[in-house]
């Protein structure tokens, strides 16, 4: 893993390169990366690896003629090649309308979110932490398939203005698929964490075999509207078409929805439960970001939706400047949670007559950018609660469900205590009604 | 003539074009004293993972470049390249792997990722139920190019950038509001080394040529896309210049103007034809995935799932009917899973999946194919990068034509109540490829056998065998197309590929279609 000084003296080489070759602006990241994995499948490790690589890109401008460059090569002669490409691929091209000078020096915070635990992750302490999640299974006569990896990551910056940044993350990431031998019963269960000593892979394991179990020979209903509990990673499975929704500039153009009528936005509306705050803050405990936006804006908690207002859009730093305002400090991550206090998920099964729990969803795509209408399916765990209890295991169901409508006041029963799930940090959810429309032979 | 174009030419960047391209493109040639390099640090990284007690070892030498030019309306967004080189090793020791990669290529960093991989291996050994047993491959000793006319390259950026401003000037008819457009080659040059002797230099060219028209409707707040995004090919420059991408750019604006004007479907059954530009996702998810031994054994059930074939279905098990033929193959031309050898230098091969609607094969790789008896792998072993653990993944899996001459038309006749759909929509399938829902970028009803108004927000849901047993046509080998995704995904962690599906439209009965405005 590349230090401080190390990092940056080669964005500055390549800066100086860049300027000798001609350019006029430019700027100069770096991003060097560890990996280490192992995956498991019926019951055994089926690949495990490390991976290490270096990219190195150079932005130039010459006469507001835009090149980039990147290479994985950090010789003398690779830097120098690197920074004669961009210059050269910047003379081909056109003007570039959009462009803005590079940012100058900044204020950031220090960055959070590095353990070495997760950066220096040992192979054979792993393969013992593996053994014990797939004694879990097989004690419980069940096939256990999961993924374990860590990964450490150093990024830089360097701009002609004088922009200097250098950030450093770990994440850890573990998941367990268990199946039980007849194929009627399938659970999931996940856990991630910057550090990786932090993960409880004894408490996945068991949940993922619970889940299993619990699950087998689930039931057919009918498709059609049930309230719903989601469980947290159900929750993490939907949130990214909402989150990615706040781009300023595709509201503006009419192409969003957060787009108006009348070629407004739809900023400052009352869309969704008041019990609800989504944010993003870079000094989050459990979810720490990069303290500073991909443009190099330092970045701070930036609130999107405040007590089911929409309170921001997200302006990069060009559209910031045709729309006369500020670039928004983020967001870097974001993060669900409720105005109150939380639920659990045991009062949130107590509390509903009847209804479906679901722990997961699977392959969600987005249907209708207009009203966020998503379509997937169900998948390693549902069932069916009645009076209170969870009566039995329902077989998968396919949903086609606007996130808009799903949000909306009149829909949210009861919000949980958000937990991390990267790049999220969501809650439980109690729903009024969600919308399924086939039912799937899948287990 | 454009602004920008009238920019780009003021200031005589087309002359430098032409003296400055060839800088780049020249630095990547390798010659003799590289390929020498790379035969070395093979050697030394085999001989030492074999003293360290890897009974099987491969390596992949990989060097890629990448041009990416991205513009919307009248401008040029970015214009990038870039370069990457490193290698994987791949070790066998005790029944169990171990994989180590990295960005510095030189004797000493691949001596080391032995001693890394062996280490891995032997941590993971200790888990092992069962020893990896591979099947036998030949000892190839050759070299593979893909078929290409005009090396991409060598194209000065000028007239690349001329290609997308005069496609998005095209398809920005009136009532259009927005067009992007994006022009991605890909040049990989690869060299593989294996402990059983195989050295393989293999150089493949793609180009991924994609655009997406958009209108709005400001006083509603309403908007509709039509993307032409699955048309990448392993094929040089000469693919961009065919005279149909700027037919299609007219088209696709006209259609999107058309789309935000028409009316929402009627849910229901309905016969549906499919085009090419949307069977081949169909294809793809439902046959593709679905025939991965990997994923019947339980390989993927953490990440994308299981099948709902069975390891033991071959020869058995009705996937379609009667006139549904589903061929394996990474010999296409054109086919972005098309290659000389596999990432374990196993031979390119063709091979039936489904015969007259019975499923009898599956995509295999060496590890694979002795666990249900075969003796050979069908060549599908791929890794996305240098750095990434070689996996299965899907050939070219296309959907063979009628043998007679079955028109569109044809396809059309005899009905009364339909819907064509053509081109991309949303596509999602369950985790065992059996439930599955697909929109399409233009939708237009058939009424008593001919054409007649577009419909929007149309969405077509079944099951995987109800589905293919419900095809009762399918067109004749004029109607035969290619197209294919550039970024499928699957794995942990996850990698993309690159796969095309040839098909020729065909017809389905009785399939339920939602309307996913009114959900």
């Amino acid at each position: 893993m590349l230090t401080r000084d190390a990092a940056l003296t080669i964005c500055e080489t390549v800066l100086d390169h860049a300027k000798a070759a001609g350019a006029e602006d430019a700027q100069v990241s770096l991003s060097n990366v560890e990996e280490s994995h192992a995956r498991f499948a019926d019951n055994r490790v089926t690949t495990s690896g490390r991976s290490e690589d270096l990219d190195i890109t150079a932005t130039v401008w010459v006469g507001r003629r835009r090149g980039a460059a990147t290479v994985n090569d950090s010789s003398e002669g690779a830097l120098k090649q690197l920074a004669g490409d961009a210059v050269q691929i910047a003379r081909l091209s056109p003007v570039q309308r959009e462009y803005l000078p590079t940012l100058g020096a900044q204020e950031y915070s220090a960055d959070r979110g590095f353990a070495a635990s997760t950066a220096e992750v040992d192979v054979f302490a792993r393969a013992k932490a593996l053994q014990g999640m797939l004694d879990a299974c097989r004690s419980q006569k069940v096939t256990g398939a999961g993924f374990h990896t860590a990964r450490a990551a150093a990024s830089a910056t360097a701009t002609a203005n004088g922009n200097r940044r250098y950030f450093r993350n770990t994440r850890a990431d573990l998941s367990v698929t268990a199946r039980t031998p007849d194929g009627t019963g399938s659970g999931y269960y996940s856990g991630d964490h910057f550090d990786l000593s932090k993960l409880d892979a004894q408490r996945i394991a068991t949940e993922a075999v619970n889940k299993a179990i619990r699950s087998r020979n689930p039931q057919p209903i009918e498709p059609g509207n049930y309230p719903v509990i989601l469980e947290p990673q159900a929750v993490s499975d939907l949130i990214g078409f909402f989150t990615g929704n706040f781009d300023a500039r595709t509201a503006d153009e009419g192409r969003s929805a957060f787009s108006g009528k009348d070629g407004k936005t739809r900023l400052g509306e009352a869309m969704f439960s008041e019990r609800l705050n989504l944010y993003s803050d870079p000094m989050h405990a459990e979810l720490p970001a990069t303290p500073a936006t991909n443009e190099g804006i330092p970045a701070s908690r930036l609130s999107l939706v405040n007590a089911g207002v929409i309170e921001n859009l997200a302006y990069s730093r060009y559209w910031a400047q045709e729309k006369k305002r500020e670039a928004t400090p983020g967001p870097v991550n974001y993060i669900l949670e409720s105005t109150q206090t939380p639920a659990s998920l045991e009062d949130m099964i107590k509390g509903m007559k009847r209804g479906l729990l679901i722990s997961r969803f699977w392959y969600v795509r987005l249907v209708d950018p207009r009203t966020m209408v998503l379509t997937g399916l169900t998948r390693d765990g549902l069932w069916w609660i009645e009076n209170g209890q969870i009566k039995n295991p329902v077989r998968n169901l396919r949903f086609n469900q606007s996130v808009l409508a799903m949000l909306a006041p009149w829909n949210v029963e009861a919000i949980g205590r958000s937990e991390r799930l990267a790049p999220y940090v969501v809650p439980a959810l109690r729903l009024g009604a969600f919308t399924f429309t086939s039912i799937s032979d899948a287990i | 003539m454009n602004a920008t174009r009238r920019e780009f030419i003021a200031t005589g960047s087309a002359a430098f074009a032409v003296a400055c391209v060839p800088d780049w493109a020249q630095a990547f040639q390798p010659g003799a004293a590289a390929d020498a390099l790379r035969a070395e640090i093979a050697d030394a990284a085999l001989t030492h993972a074999a003293t360290l007690g890897a009974s099987y070892a491969d390596i992949r030498i990989n060097r890629y470049r990448r041009e990416s030019i991205s513009t919307r309306e009248q401008q040029v967004q970015n214009v990038q390249r870039s370069t990457s080189y490193g290698f994987g090793l791949r070790v066998l020791v005790n029944g169990a792997w171990g994989f180590a990669s990295s960005n510095v290529v030189d004797a000493t960093s691949a001596r080391h990722a032995a001693e890394l991989a062996v280490s891995i291996a032997k941590a993971n050994a200790m888990l092992a139920t069962r020893k990896v047993v591979l099947a036998d491959a030949a000892k190839v000793v050759t070299s593979w190019t893909s078929s290409f006319k005009k090396d991409p390259f060598e194209v000065s950026l000028e007239t690349k950038i001329g290609f997308l401003l005069n496609l998005n000037k095209t398809a920005l008819v009136p009532g259009v509001s927005f067009v992007t457009s994006q022009i991605l080659f890909a040049d990989e040059q690869k060299y593989f080394a294996s402990s059983e002797g195989s050295r393989i230099t293999q150089r493949l060219i793609r180009t991924y040529p994609q655009f997406q028209t958009t209108a709005t409707d400001r006083a509603s707040g309403d908007f509709q896309t039509r993307p032409v995004v699955d048309r990448a090919k392993l094929l040089g420059y000469e693919y961009v210049e065919e005279p149909m991408w700027l037919a299609d750019a007219e088209k696709a604006g006209h259609e999107v103007v058309e789309k935000l004007k028409s009316k929402p479907v009627s849910a229901g059954r309905y016969d549906i034809v499919v085009d090419p530009t949307q069977l081949f996702l169909a294809i793809h998810e439902s046959c593709g995935h679905a025939t991965e031994l990997d994923r019947a054994l339980g390989y993927e059930a953490n990440s994308a799932g299981t099948s709902f074939i069975k390891p033991t279905d071959a020869g058995k098990l009705r996937y379609g009917s009667n006139i549904v033929n589903m061929v394996g193959d990474r010999t296409q031309l054109g086919g972005l899973a098309t290659t000389g050898y596999d990432d374990e230098g196993v031979k390119s091969d063709e091979w039936h999946i489904v015969r007259d609607g019975v499923f009898v094969d599956w995509q295999t790789t060496r590890e694979l194919a002795p666990q249900i008896g075969q003796k050979r792998s069908h060549g599908c072993l791929h890794c996305d990068s240098w750095a990434s653990v070689p996996f299965p993944r899907m050939p070219n899996v296309s959907l063979q034509p009628a043998k007679t001459d079955v028109t569109l038309d044809q396809l059309f006749s005899g009905i009364r109540r339909g819907l064509y759909i053509v081109g991309r929509g949303v596509s999602s399938i369950d985790q065992q490829r059996y439930n599955f829902q697909f929109g399409g970028g233009v939708i237009r009803e058939i009424r008593d056998g001919k054409l007649g108004a577009m419909v929007r927000d149309a969405a077509y849901q079944s099951r995987t065998p109800d589905f293919w047993a419900s095809c009762d046509g399918v067109g004749g080998p004029a109607t035969y197309q290619l197209w294919g995704t550039a970024a499928d995904g699957k794995g942990e962690p996850g990698q993309t590929n690159q796969v095309s599906h040839g098909c020729p439209p065909a017809r389905f009965r009785n399939i339920t279609v939602l309307n996913t405005a009114a959900v």
